[in-house]
């Protein structure tokens, strides 16, 4: 199954797949009306690492995180989201069934499906869901968002995600690769192919 | 006053306003204005993760993206990576216009009154100086001679750089040099007259040098290490490679001198003549400090002479010792800056042993030099190299050395141009820089250039990959082969070397008498 891989070495940070990621599931496909218009704006805590959540809600726009997440932690640079595991703890992890695997090994999500109990939140072990604060799904109850995360671009009309075609210094791959053969190598042996990428 | 100075950056902090700083004019009246149109910004942040100039940050408050205008160096990468191409740099309020008081002399006054220190810069001179280039037009064939059309005929742009041979006799492989029978002296052979410039890993990145590397070895020309050394990785680009020996003998040792196709002797930089080579210690990291063989974060200043050369008989011991310790196989180049009198010495060059001559004119960049010498040092590299030229053939040597000339070459009519004065090959150096993303904003000194071009700072290193470099360069190869070839086809001419020294294929527009008699060219019209 073909993933979206991230090269550290080609990295530079810029996060233009996270704009990327918001114009392409946004429903204008324009960057400036995704994010000013369809209120899909960044969660703006990220700009100065954690803050209060509630100060990003003061600001006024509600914000929206982008299904993949670059690691703003200065020098180390890399593109994180959804890696679509073979065993995915998530879906277990999901008691409504909202999340599933489906035929081409993708991870996907029911959003009707979904109470927003973050259970998969929890399950996740490379922190790649967020919240989706822009969909309620239990009315009247305090709406903290329900699941976000990478759905590799899924019928959105392109071969290659989003992000992988925005990439300027082509740190993003979309490809096939064996994980059980690249789980077998030692750690050195796996940076070398890194390195050799 | 410095006490003064930090107190009142105390409580500019405090305040979080910006106050005016008796000691810090430059910030005072910034340069440049960044524009963001606000009704386009979609506070992505991508610009200010960007800025490695700390021109860029946003406030949470606001939830806006603001800008630090003092910092800003309009090298206009946030422009050319925001997304909705929401921001414009442009000039910030003018100073009362003054012919005799221009306002980067006002700024400099400026800078100098705050720090007391010797301005730095990067890059050639940027100064209004008339460029001769501009002033020479190319002749074409009309009727009475046929033009060539290179995509339907051959069309010659090899050049075989280094000393030749006086003539052959019947035996083959024996030519006759300096009136004695030997072995043909060596020669590199390039595909076009189009040589990347000497700039050192340090001045430049790991990633770009790896790019110009393989640009040269694909379009089968040479890179030029510069006096930086040649870093272990790119040992295997050799053929490729000519080495450089400054006066600060960074990185040189046996193996160095033996892994090159050319070594070059450095006496001077067009950018700053009579003065050695700078690295500021930012910019030396752990991988240039093993380069250069120097410590971590020293500053490399080699020195303004090679102490070892005060003559040209100096000079020819260097040349022999380096023919000497490559046994004979390597053309040994010497590089000079443009400066008065550059005949007579270019002349003493060939005469001591030199197989190829470099002239870096005084637009010729630099990675780091004072802006003062920079600007004013030097002479224009088109007279120079007619001047060489013309005094080569007058003394019957000129077949002894190759004339590479440097500094200032921006574009394939610049290198036809500086071939028909009488140069063998160019060296380009800003222009391959532009041809990767270069802005020319002049920060290459500060070792954080946002380009990733002149930096070697992990962060901004990956901004320019090596695979990028390599296929931008190629292109500007190929794009300006294919315009070489057209204007050689335009003059009648199919090969190159049927154009070295062809001054009657120039003409000079709105030049005096005296100018286009140094320049050995003719009147437009005539």
């Amino acid at each position: 199954m073909k993933r979206v891989y991230p090269i550290e070495s080609r990295c530079i940070g810029c996060r233009l797949c996270e704009v990327a990621c918001v114009v392409a599931h946004s429903r204008t496909l324009d960057a400036i009306n995704s994010f000013r218009l369809e209120g899909l704006v960044f969660n703006n805590e990220r700009a100065k690492g954690f803050v209060d959540p509630a100060e990003a809600s003061r600001a006024g726009r509600p914000r929206m995180t982008a299904r993949c997440q670059v690691s703003p932690s200065q020098p180390y640079r890399i593109s994180i989201r959804c890696r679509h595991c073979d065993d995915p703890e998530c879906v277990l992890a999901c008691k409504n069934g909202a999340l599933y695997k489906d035929e081409e090994g993708r991870v996907l999500l029911d959003e009707a499906k979904c109470a927003g109990c973050w259970m998969c939140i929890m399950a996740c072990p490379s922190g790649s869901i967020q919240r989706n604060i822009h969909r309620a799904n239990v009315p009247g109850v305090e709406n903290n968002g329900i699941n976000h995360h990478c759905d590799l671009c899924a019928d959105l009309g392109s071969d290659t995600p989003a992000c992988v075609r925005v990439c300027p210094v082509a740190a993003l791959v979309f490809e096939d690769r064996d994980e059980a053969a690249d789980e077998m190598k030692s750690p050195q042996q796996q940076q070398e192919a890194v390195r050799a990428h | 006053m410095q006490a003064n100075r930090g107190l009142a950056d105390g409580v500019a902090l405090f305040l979080g306003m910006q106050s005016m700083n008796m000691l810090d004019m430059v910030h005072n009246l910034p340069e440049f204005c960044v524009q963001r149109d606000q009704e386009r910004c979609i506070r992505c942040l991508v610009c200010v993760q960007q800025c490695p100039y700390e021109c860029t940050y946003y406030d949470t408050e606001r939830d806006a993206v603001w800008n630090q205008e003092a910092n800003c160096v309009a090298c206009r990468r946030c422009e050319a990576m925001c997304p909705t191409k929401c921001i414009t740099i442009a000039p910030r309020s003018a100073f009362r216009p003054n012919y005799h008081w221009q306002p980067h002399l006002i700024r400099t006054g400026h800078k100098q009154g705050d720090t007391g220190g010797v301005v730095l810069t990067g890059c050639g001179n940027d100064k209004d100086y008339m460029c001769y280039f501009d002033r020479m037009v190319i002749d074409a064939s009309q009727v009475t001679n046929p033009s060539i059309d290179p995509l339907r005929e051959p069309m010659e742009l090899r050049t075989f750089i280094g000393s030749k041979p006086e003539g052959y006799d019947l035996k083959p492989g024996i030519a006759r040099t300096n009136g004695e029978y030997g072995p043909t002296p060596p020669n590199i052979q390039c595909e076009m007259p189009i040589l990347f410039a000497p700039m050192s890993f340090g001045a430049i990145s790991y990633n770009f040098q790896k790019g110009l590397a393989l640009a040269a070895r694909a379009m089968g020309t040479f890179f030029n290490t510069g006096e930086g050394g040649l870093h272990p990785d790119f040992y295997p680009f050799k053929d490729n490679a000519i080495v450089q020996v400054a006066s600060g003998r960074f990185g040189v040792s046996a193996d160095y001198l033996k892994a090159a196709a050319a070594v070059e002797i450095k006496i001077g930089q067009g950018a700053k003549p009579g003065i050695g080579g700078h690295l500021p210690g930012e910019k030396v990291t752990r991988e240039i400090s093993r380069t250069r063989m120097i410590p971590q974060g020293a500053d490399a200043i080699s020195p303004a002479p090679q102490h070892d050369i005060y003559s040209i008989e100096d000079l020819r011991l260097l040349i022999y010792a380096i023919k000497e310790a490559t046994n004979y196989t390597k053309p040994v180049s010497v590089k000079i800056a443009a400066v008065h009198n550059v005949s007579a010495i270019a002349s003493g060059i060939v005469r001591a042993g030199a197989d190829i001559v470099v002239i870096d004119g005084f637009r010729g960049g630099t990675g780091a030099a004072p802006a003062i010498i920079r600007d004013h040092v030097g002479i224009p590299i088109e007279v120079a190299i007619a001047q060489v030229d013309q005094r080569l053939r007058d003394e019957g040597i000129r077949h002894r050395a190759s004339i590479i000339a440097a500094g200032g070459i921006r574009n394939s009519a610049d290198v036809v141009k500086a071939v028909a004065l009488g140069a063998d090959a160019v060296y380009v150096g800003t222009a391959a820089m532009v041809a990767v993303g270069c802005t020319v904003c002049q920060q290459c000194h500060r070792g954080k250039c946002a380009w990733g071009i002149t930096s070697n700072r992990a962060d901004l290193l990956p901004r320019l990959p090596a695979d990028v470099a390599f296929e931008r360069l190629s292109n500007l190869l190929r794009g300006w082969s294919h315009e070489i070839k057209e204007m050689l086809g335009l003059m009648g001419i199919n090969s190159i070397e049927s154009l070295r020294g062809n001054r009657l294929k120039l003409r000079g527009v709105g030049l005096s008498e005296q100018e286009l008699n140094v320049l050995g060219i003719q009147q437009a019209g005539i």
